[in-house]
């Protein structure tokens, strides 16, 4: 049944711009680069002599921030589509379960934002080759940097597409949105137990993988606090 | 006018858009908080406000700028809104105007809150320096002058879309290069969406009322303005509602 | 006997208000049930409490007999349903609409077409639903509701924002599903008259207590004609019917009478010409079941 519903959920999201909204993410980040090393290559390698770690950094300093700003215009974008003729009604009123749709939202969210970190990873890749960094290339850490701020913000996840599931005004998750982004970009500041410092994979024992995994651990746990909320309340 | 301004303020305070308001003195406290350092500067109020105002203006005010301005289109999108109130003789083009300024007045009440909020944090950190009034006053203005082209851009994206998510992915697009763009002083004048940091930031240059040069704000503040305010004015006459 | 739908004391309460208060229906398979009410009366709150998209505050459903909190969705397979407005995704086609409810209750695909045809939309079908009419929406709902082949099929204000046509269309599509497809119908309505022409049985709720459920002729009944006698003397005239052995009842100048049997006002009339009375008039009442539609609830808000 779950992947029906997923199938469906694919279905629904057609012709509305969120898979290119998929797509702009990751290649706007890698295209800030672009403009960034087209304008001020030799200022930039000037600085140091590790190419590719500066250029990781770069790339990983947008990547927070666009990953939860994209959760929160997937989740948002989401709720829209059920909400504009509440089309809730009907759909719960099929034989399907609560949970079932919860988990189908969730996880149909997931596969856009994994997309887009495999999107992230191709292309900081292929355009880090066009630079010239040198021939240590640290697929390792290219990889890290690209995938594990998706895990990392699985929390993010949890919390806005609760939000946008049971507000019916979406400004309410896109208010909590623009503070989630104001902490992710001021991650340096904040002790390591706060959801919206993980996806910039910074921690007090430098182990990025960390992150990932109390993303997934913290991220599952909200999911489930909010998938029983969402069963618990009468549809709207 | 006065009647439409009246009837949509009525419509406003309404709705918990005052919630909202309470929003950027938060931001303003948090940011305040985690500011300090070193940056060659003896007054501590500079300190906080060069860095607070930096977060604040580069992402905080573009961002939250258009959620008020999705806002005060939600409830005209929603169960034909738009239908009613443009069938009341009333013309469309002072709704529009209604609107905007509107929107302008709560950014402006965002802006002293947010001051307010530092004026906060400095008493309960004992912070014994001077405050600087003169160029925070320059910054706070210059900050609500420079988002007015935004708002504009925003409040069009708003008035054609339903949904919240839209307008807002194109706010997102358009913010977060300004993280980079500003740093360039061949480009950063020239990126709408950088002038708010750029009017709040006090380290600026400081012979003009603002911290950037007339000629900027005239050409692109000024510029992004008309072109911003217009097409949505132009797309709002024209909209089938 | 065994009922389709069975609520027990059903109660659904918002803070302080009952919005649905103590419910009971009934109803068999086979039957047209219009679900009566004025705007606000609690008929869809019921209706979503039916669905489980609302959970009672206290109280209990029963469809097919089994309890809805516990086979939510074994039911719910067996159940088709249109809930106030109709809800579509705007911008898909009428086709893919459908599609996103046929993936979830599988069934072929050229069932699709058989529910599109059946409420004439298979011309409509690859437009989006965008720039339907109201009532093109409408019957897309429906069609929905049909696609799982449901056992019951239920409907709230389904006329809603139809033009006469439409609702004539809707009524006949309405009335062939029990005898053609043996499909029980739950249909809500603020207005008798839509009802009037398809329901076997009829529930009543106002203030969101039931104050009537029985058979749409039970109804009738109530409806039933009297005869007004008008006279010189009233009050002597209601003496001598009761002394006759004719319950009567007195109104402003006249006398009424429940029977309309022609034999029987024949010999009452003749009785009364040989006491002496005189006759001016001798008519035929008859209240419209829109009237006591209004009459039972009206008594109801003033209580």
């Amino acid at each position: 049944m779950i992947l029906r519903l997923l199938a469906v959920d694919f279905l629904k999201i057609r012709r509305k711009g969120l898979w290119l909204l998929t797509f702009i993410g990751p290649i706007g980040v890698v295209a800030l680069q672009m403009v960034n090393y087209g304008v001020r290559k030799d200022y930039l390698f000037s600085l140091t002599d590790d190419h590719w770690q500066q250029y990781i950094g770069n790339v990983s300093a947008f990547t927070p921030l666009a990953i939860i700003l994209g959760i929160v215009i997937l989740t948002s974008f989401m709720a829209s589509i059920e909400d504009e003729t509440n089309a809730w009604k009907q759909l719960i009123a099929l034989p399907v379960s609560k949970r079932e749709v919860y988990l189908s939202k969730f996880t149909m969210i997931s596969c856009l934002l994994f997309v887009s970190s495999i999107i992230l990873l191709l292309m900081t890749y292929f355009y880090g080759l066009t630079l010239g960094l040198g021939e240590d290339i640290p697929y390792l850490q290219i990889i890290q940097y690209s995938l594990l701020p998706f895990f990392a913000s699985l929390p993010v996840l949890g919390l806005q597409l609760w939000l946008a599931t049971v507000c019916t005004n979406q400004a309410i998750p896109t208010t909590v949105g623009v503070i989630s982004v104001i902490f992710a970009y001021s991650a340096m500041y904040l002790p390591d137990w706060v959801i919206w410092k993980w996806p910039s994979l910074d921690n007090q024992w430098d182990q990025p993988y960390l992150n990932g995994l109390m993303g997934i651990a913290m991220g599952l746990a909200i999911y489930l606090i909010g998938m029983t909320d969402f069963k618990r309340r009468d549809v709207k | 006018m006065l009647s439409i301004m009246r009837s949509e303020w009525y419509k406003l305070r309404k709705s918990w858009v005052i919630w909202l308001l309470f929003i950027p003195p938060l931001i303003g406290l948090f940011l305040g908080q985690i500011s300090m350092g070193d940056i060659g500067e003896a007054n501590q109020w500079i300190i906080k406000l060069v860095m607070a105002n930096a977060t604040y203006a580069l992402l905080f005010l573009p961002l939250i700028t258009g959620v008020v301005a999705g806002f005060i289109c939600r409830y005209e999108h929603q169960e034909g809104g738009w239908k009613q109130l443009l069938a009341l003789p009333v013309t469309r083009g002072k709704v529009y105007l209604t609107k905007y300024i509107l929107v302008l007045f709560l950014v402006l009440t965002m802006q002293l809150l947010y001051l307010g909020s530092m004026l906060i944090l400095g008493a309960i950190q004992g912070i014994t320096d001077p405050f600087p009034w003169e160029i925070v006053w320059r910054s706070i203005l210059g900050g609500w002058v420079a988002t007015s082209p935004l708002v504009a851009l925003q409040l069009w994206m708003s008035m054609i879309f339903k949904n919240f998510a839209a307008p807002f992915s194109i706010n997102v697009i358009f913010t977060l290069p300004s993280l980079l763009v500003i740093n360039s002083e061949r480009f950063g004048p020239y990126y709408p969406w950088g002038q708010p940091f750029l009017m709040m930031n006090i380290g600026g240059e400081g012979d003009n009322f603002f911290f950037i040069p007339w000629e900027q704000l005239l050409m692109v503040v000024g510029g992004s303005f008309i072109v911003f305010f217009f097409g949505g004015y132009l797309y709002f006459q024209r909209k089938a509602v | 006997m065994e009922y389709i739908v069975e609520t027990n004391q059903l109660t659904k309460q918002f803070g302080k208000e009952k919005a649905v208060d103590g419910v009971e229906i009934r109803i068999p398979k086979g039957e047209i049930y219009g679900f009566l009410g004025p705007n606000g009366a609690g008929k869809t709150t019921t209706i979503r409490m039916l669905l489980g998209l609302m959970r009672p505050s206290s109280g209990s459903v029963h469809l097919f007999g089994k309890d809805l909190k516990n086979n939510r969705i074994a039911i719910l397979k067996r159940v088709g349903s249109l809930v106030e407005n109709p809800s579509y995704y705007p911008h898909l086609t009428a086709y893919e609409n459908l599609e996103a409810i046929r993936k979830i209750v599988d069934v072929p695909r050229a069932r699709m077409k058989e529910v599109l045809k059946l409420v004439r939309l298979q011309d409509a079908a690859n437009k989006k639903v965008k720039g339907f009419s109201l009532g093109m929406k409408q019957r897309l709902g429906i069609a929905a509701a049909l696609l799982h082949q449901p056992e019951l099929l239920i409907l709230d204000e389904p006329t809603n924002g139809l033009d006469p046509s439409g609702i004539i269309e809707m009524r006949k599509l309405i009335k062939q599903l029990p005898e053609k497809y043996g499909i029980t119908v739950v249909i809500s309505s603020h207005l008798l008259s839509e009802v009037d022409q398809m329901a076997t049985t009829v529930g009543v709720i106002s203030k969101g207590k039931m104050i009537f459920q029985d058979s749409i002729e039970a109804m009738r009944r109530i409806a039933q004609a009297s005869i007004h006698l008008r006279v010189n003397d009233p009050k002597a005239v209601h003496q001598a019917l009761l002394v006759y052995g004719q319950k009567a009842d007195i109104k402003e100048n006249s006398v009424a009478i429940q029977t309309t049997a022609d034999e029987e006002v024949a010999s009452i009339v003749q009785y009364l010409v040989e006491q002496g009375f005189a006759i001016y008039r001798v008519e035929e009442e008859k209240r419209s079941l829109e009237n006591i539609f209004l009459e039972m609830t009206k008594e109801e808000q003033i209580r």
